[in-house]
């Protein structure tokens, strides 16, 4: 629990590599002045110091003594991932490329286009540049379905179904209203999305929070789509609960955890936490979205408040359960990278990285509780992922670290602005770089299959090895005993049938050196050549 | 068989339990003498023994027919509905008669006939030796002899005709105790430990009231403590709550007093009795049964079951039992009432503790043996294998089983059985089909002749080894020689495969476990491979330096080369599926395209799909 998610330095990496820590420009600014007076209060002193923060560690520091108070500034650095100077003989930014992410999906096709719309950020400052929309929907009226969505945040489609061509499509609430607003060009557009595919006459609208929720959004101008205005869908809510009440949910499963674990009364303990409730919830609905795209052969449309947190856990996991491709490790890279990074989830604000205001209410665990998810479906299909958990647990560790610039910012705009990917290293560059600690030793590379996993709660189970990793009398099994055993055995059996071969050799050359007939080597390599 | 009146009923519904969507399969229910069999349309067949029946209801009719709900000692539950109210009201009673059989000679292993002649029967009986086990654990020896005080069941009819007791303690003092003990139950040796020359030792409550006392017995204490070279000091674990203890005194029996007994050190450990983990059980059942179980229900409901506090409980107890000879070496008495329920609990979890070989196999077996069948844990009472109090009934042993359970799931390197082993066992002391846990103690045991009636069950078990074989089993480890289990809160966990395991809705999965017993299989036959051709270089080596390799000895070798053997052999075997060959492609040797063809070869075969239906004994059952 010691990545609550309030936590911005926390950095316990489970790598202890040393980092050169060099470059200072930039730090030495006298920041004296910058300190913000009353009037009449006058600064007496001032002193470095290293002020050793219960939470955080030490941390370098200038105390400022005036006649009113201690007023500490901090001299650590801008956000680390500036600093950091680590090289890795792979680029992590180099693994998404949206345009060949669409094009592995077959994009764009006879009803998709690939549009550049939003290149410079104007038609939604939080989307990426690169968005796929249905052909026949032209700039403009992309242009005017965006004043009818909340924050301009248009249906675009996420992932395209490679056979029966129904689509995913990701966007934010309608803006109904009070008055229950209707929008002919939104409508309009929602059919189009419909009729790329043909064989659907009704487009499914998964709204991913609870109805009464939806309902209330109503009164801030928000909403959701109704049956008058839109024929031909179908509108269902999947009950998930928003930022704040996850945010709560997880403390409560720290209180329960941290220091100690509760002991005489665990289960409901556990239970009152919901947290699990919410995992099952989420992955429920994800279930759901999978299910239609593939075996309902309709095409859906996710949405929650903003698009930018529910709706991204429902369309990355459903593409997870679709799509064998994102289960590799670099699959996954670009699933977290396009869903997640690009499509503008908020992870400066989630996260909160160098912000001191701890109890800000932007602060939620939504990414944590999508990785949560993604090891419970691991947990349940032991061979269909080619990452391990330790993987997982690495992302969750520099989701907060800092150490790389993958989840800084709110969106790609920011991002480019700040040019991250210039001025930082990838998380992707250390894992690529070093692979065969992040593999799950049983993948086996499964092309069609869907997962369906049992969001049952006699599945579930609260993480143990993340959540109370750091409580010492969990014994943790490093590594893990079944994974060990696995890779031992490859490794014997490569030993053996490379000795077997020697051996084969060796006595193949044996009986044919002296030997008379000629057909003795011939016959020997093709049993050479069978046998591996 | 007088009791069955339909043998066959046709167009019966049996709806899934666990779908949300109401599905049901239309099929054909038998009755037979034994078992009673629903095949369904895609000739799917579902055996239930009778003896598993531990309720048969007759819902109230409905428009689709008569529901008939029958519950299962090994928790299944099956819902049919029987179109016709006649048929299902037949079918109703006959189980009812067949469920509750009133005489041992009516249960399923007197007519259980795997065809075994005589011999082998009796050598399966044979196989587990109590005398060889005690010999293992260094009995008799200068401290500890065999005591012949009990070899007509006279002292005590509940115990077995051989006992270990304190080499100094005379017969006289043995009856005496036993005077002193509820049912007779006296203290004798359930576990010695060599490196530590300290013992596990069990009885039952001693009849002290509240002030009584008995010389025989207290010297019969010291004699366990003297007979400990090391530490002179005992504990006398309690294993119940001081205030059932407290209240036996009223009865005239309690616990002992630590004024009266030189060197004790006497201890609660809080196990509830029979009956509150009889409904402890059938409120996790009542949590299990229910369909559509919200998050909320489900945790609460488990909670408060109590279930899992329980099997901590017993869990902690073992863990002081062995701290107190691993780290105090100092011997341990354990009772609690009667000293079959608890006191077996602890008594065998404890050794299992200390112990590596109760964790094999065929230790585990023995171990069973010793601490619950031998020293007459009351088995057809307490699973109700006759037509009894239904307050005798109590999930004792299947506690056991789960703590068990729990000890694997802490440490899968420990145990050389895995899950289905203790499922197999939990699934056979119900089934009543061989004759190990009839009875309720040796004596009533013989009387009935089961060795010459019916069959044991540990040898069909160790025929099929293989099934019951843990993959991650490390032997020589020596990390694993005494267990600590950890037993913060979240390591216990609701046992799902036990509790739910018919469970359909749960895809079948590869199983990690046979992925690593199928590697393991081809790693034993590469390595014998290499240690033929060796052999054969070996040889004709020899013989080249002899110089009498001749154009025939080539001929000959060729037609059985070791590679074609090999390669054969995979062909029939194809020990891995087909993407296991894949990914070693990638794994291994990359320029090494040979890999490719053979994955080829093993493409031809399905991907091992493991089923969930487990054990033969169903089938068979």
């Amino acid at each position: 629990m010691a990545s609550a998610p309030a936590s911005k330095y926390n950095s316990h990496s489970l790598e202890n590599e040393s980092i050169k820590r060099t470059s200072r420009d930039g730090v030495n600014r006298d920041l004296s002045e910058a300190v913000p007076r009353l009037p009449g209060e006058t600064r007496i002193t001032d002193k470095e110091v290293i002020y050793i923060c219960p939470f955080n560690g030490p941390i370098k520091g200038r105390v400022y003594i005036t006649n009113y108070r201690l007023y500490l500034r901090s001299l650590e650095t801008p956000i680390f991932a500036f600093l950091n100077e680590e090289k890795f003989n792979v680029d992590g930014w180099m693994v998404y490329n949206p345009v060949e992410e669409y094009r592995r999906q077959g994009l764009p096709n006879h009803h998709w286009r690939i549009s550049f719309i939003n290149k410079c950020y104007e038609l939604c400052d939080t989307y990426p540049a690169l968005l796929v929309v249905p052909y026949r929907a032209s700039d403009d009226d992309l242009r005017r379905v965006a004043t009818f969505r909340s924050r301009n945040r248009i249906p675009v489609l996420s992932w395209i179904h490679p056979e029966n061509k129904t689509v995913i499509v990701r966007c934010s609430q309608p803006l109904v209203g009070m008055s229950g607003k209707r929008n002919k060009d939104d409508e309009k557009y929602l059919d189009v999305i419909r009729e790329t595919n043909r064989q659907i006459s009704k487009l499914t609208i998964y709204d991913a929070r609870p109805n009464v929720n939806a309902v209330a959004n109503k009164a801030t101008g928000g909403g959701y789509e109704s049956d008058d205005a839109y024929h031909n869908t179908e509108l269902f809510f999947l009950d998930i609960h928003n930022i704040h009440v996850m945010r709560e949910s997880l403390k409560k499963v720290k209180d329960i955890v941290y220091p100690n674990v509760e002991e005489s009364h665990w289960l409901s303990s556990l239970e009152s936490t919901h947290w699990l409730e919410h995992i099952k919830l989420v992955l429920t609905g994800a279930i759901q979205v999978a299910d239609k795209v593939s075996s309902g052969k309709s095409s859906v449309l996710v949405h929650c408040s903003d698009g930018w947190d529910r709706t991204a856990q429902l369309t990355s996991l459903a593409m997870l359960m679709l799509d064998s491709f994102y289960r590799s490790i670099e699959g996954f890279e670009i699933l977290v990278q396009k869903e997640w990074i690009s499509f503008g989830h908020k992870f400066a604000s989630r996260i909160g990285h160098g912000d001191k205001n701890h109890a800000d209410a932007d602060r939620s665990p939504i990414f944590l509780q999508f990785i949560d998810c993604v090891w419970q479906m691991s947990k349940q299909f032991p061979t269909a992922f080619e990452f391990n958990e330790r993987f997982l647990i690495t992302i969750l560790d520099h989701l907060y670290s800092c150490r790389f610039g993958t989840f800084l910012y709110n969106c790609e705009s920011a991002r480019e602005k700040q040019k991250v990917t210039e001025r930082t290293v990838s998380l992707w560059s250390l894992i690529n770089s070093n692979k065969d600690t992040y593999k799950n030793p049983f993948y086996t590379k499964e092309i069609n299959r869907v997962l369906y996993p049992v969001a049952s709660m006699r599945h579930l189970e609260l993480w143990v090895n993340y959540y109370i990793r750091w409580n010492p009398r969990i014994k943790q099994q490093q590594p893990n005993p079944v994974e060990q055993r696995y890779v031992e055995l490859l490794a014997l059996r490569d030993e053996y049938i490379q000795r077997l071969e020697e051996l084969q050799l060796a006595s193949s050359a044996k009986l044919s050196d002296p030997s008379t007939s000629p057909s003795g080597p011939a016959q020997m390599m093709p049993h050479v050549h069978t046998h591996f | 068989m007088e009791h069955i009146r339909t043998t066959k009923v046709e167009q019966v519904k049996l709806l899934d339990r666990f779908s949300t969507n109401n599905k049901s399969l239309t099929g054909t229910l038998y009755l037979t003498a034994t078992h009673l069999l629903f095949i369904d349309s895609h000739q799917k067949e579902t055996w239930i023994l009778h003896h598993h029946i531990a309720l048969v209801e007759k819902l109230a009719l409905t428009t689709s027919g008569c529901p008939l709900v029958i519950q299962c000692k090994n928790f299944r539950i099956v819902h049919f509905i029987v179109p016709r109210e006649r048929d299902c009201h037949d079918i109703y009673n006959s189980l009812l008669q067949l469920s509750k059989q009133a005489k041992y000679e009516d249960l399923y292993a007197f007519s259980y006939n795997p065809k075994q002649n005589d011999s082998k029967r009796l050598q399966g009986w044979e196989l587990i030796d109590l005398a060889e086990e005690y010999k293992r654990m260094g009995v008799p020896n200068s401290n500890w002899q065999l005591s012949d005080a009990n070899r007509e069941y006279k002292i005590c009819e509940t115990y077995p005709r051989e006992l270990y007791v304190p080499r100094i303690a005379s017969k006289p003092i043995i009856v005496g105790s036993s005077k002193f003990r509820s049912k007779g139950r006296f203290p004798v040796l359930s576990y010695y430990h060599h490196n530590k020359e300290a013992a596990i030792c069990r009885c039952s409550q001693p009849l002290s009231g509240f002030s009584a006392r008995c010389l025989e017995d207290e010297h019969l204490l010291q004699a366990i403590s003297k007979a400990n070279p090391v530490n002179r000091y005992m504990y006398v674990m309690d294993t119940r709550p001081k205030l059932n203890a407290m209240a036996n005194r009223a009865a005239g029996k309690g616990y002992e007093n630590e004024d009266n007994y030189s060197n004790i050190r006497f201890q609660f450990v809080g196990i509830e009795n029979i009956h509150v983990m009889r409904s402890s059980l059938q409120k996790l059942l009542e949590v299990n049964g229910t369909k559509g179980l919200s998050v909320s229900d489900f945790y609460s409901g488990l909670e408060s079951s109590g279930w899992l506090r329980h099997i901590k409980a017993v869990m902690d107890a073992a863990i002081f039992l062995a701290k107190a000879i691993m780290v105090e070496n100092a011997s341990v008495l354990v009772h609690c009432s009667d000293g079959w329920d608890r006191t077996s609990q602890v008594c065998s979890l404890g050794s299992l503790l200390l112990d590596s070989y109760y964790r094999t196999i065929k230790g585990f077996m023995v171990l069973i043996e010793k601490d619950w069948i031998s020293f007459g844990h009351k088995f057809s009472e307490r699973c109700g294998h006759l037509d009894g109090d239904p307050k005798e009934v109590s999930p004792v042993f299947t506690q056991f089983l789960e703590c068990v359970w729990h000890l694997t799931e802490q440490f899968p390197q420990a145990f050389e059985f895995n899950e289905e082993f203790l499922l197999q066992i939990h699934e056979h002391i119900h089934s009543c089909q061989f004759g190990n846990f009839l009875g309720n103690c040796q004596k009533e045991r013989e009387e009935l002749k089961l060795k010459e009636k019916t069959y044991s069950l540990w040898p069909f078990l160790l025929d099929d080894q293989k099934k019951y074989l843990n993959p991650l089993y490390s032997s020589k480890s020596p990390k694993f020689s005494v267990l600590e289990p950890n037993t913060v809160s979240f390591n216990f966990k609701f046992w799902r495969n036990m509790y739910h395991q018919f469970d359909r809705t749960l895809h079948p999965r590869q199983s990690v476990f046979n992925i690593i017993m199928d590697m393991d299989e081809q790693n034993k036959q590469l390595e014998k491979d290499i240690k033929d051709l060796e052999s054969k270089i070996k040889q004709c080596k020899k013989k080249q330096t002899d110089g009498i390799l001749t154009k025939e000895l080539l001929h000959s070798v060729h037609p059985e080369s070791p590679t074609l053997k090999t390669s054969l052999c995979f062909k029939e075997q194809t020990l891995l599926p087909v993407n296991h060959a894949l990914r070693t492609i990638e794994g291994s040797n990359p320029a090494d395209n040979r890999y490719r063809e053979y994955a080829e070869e093993f493409s031809k075969s399905e991907p091992g799909v493991v089923s969930l239906e487990y054990g033969v004994a169903r089938m068979t059952c």
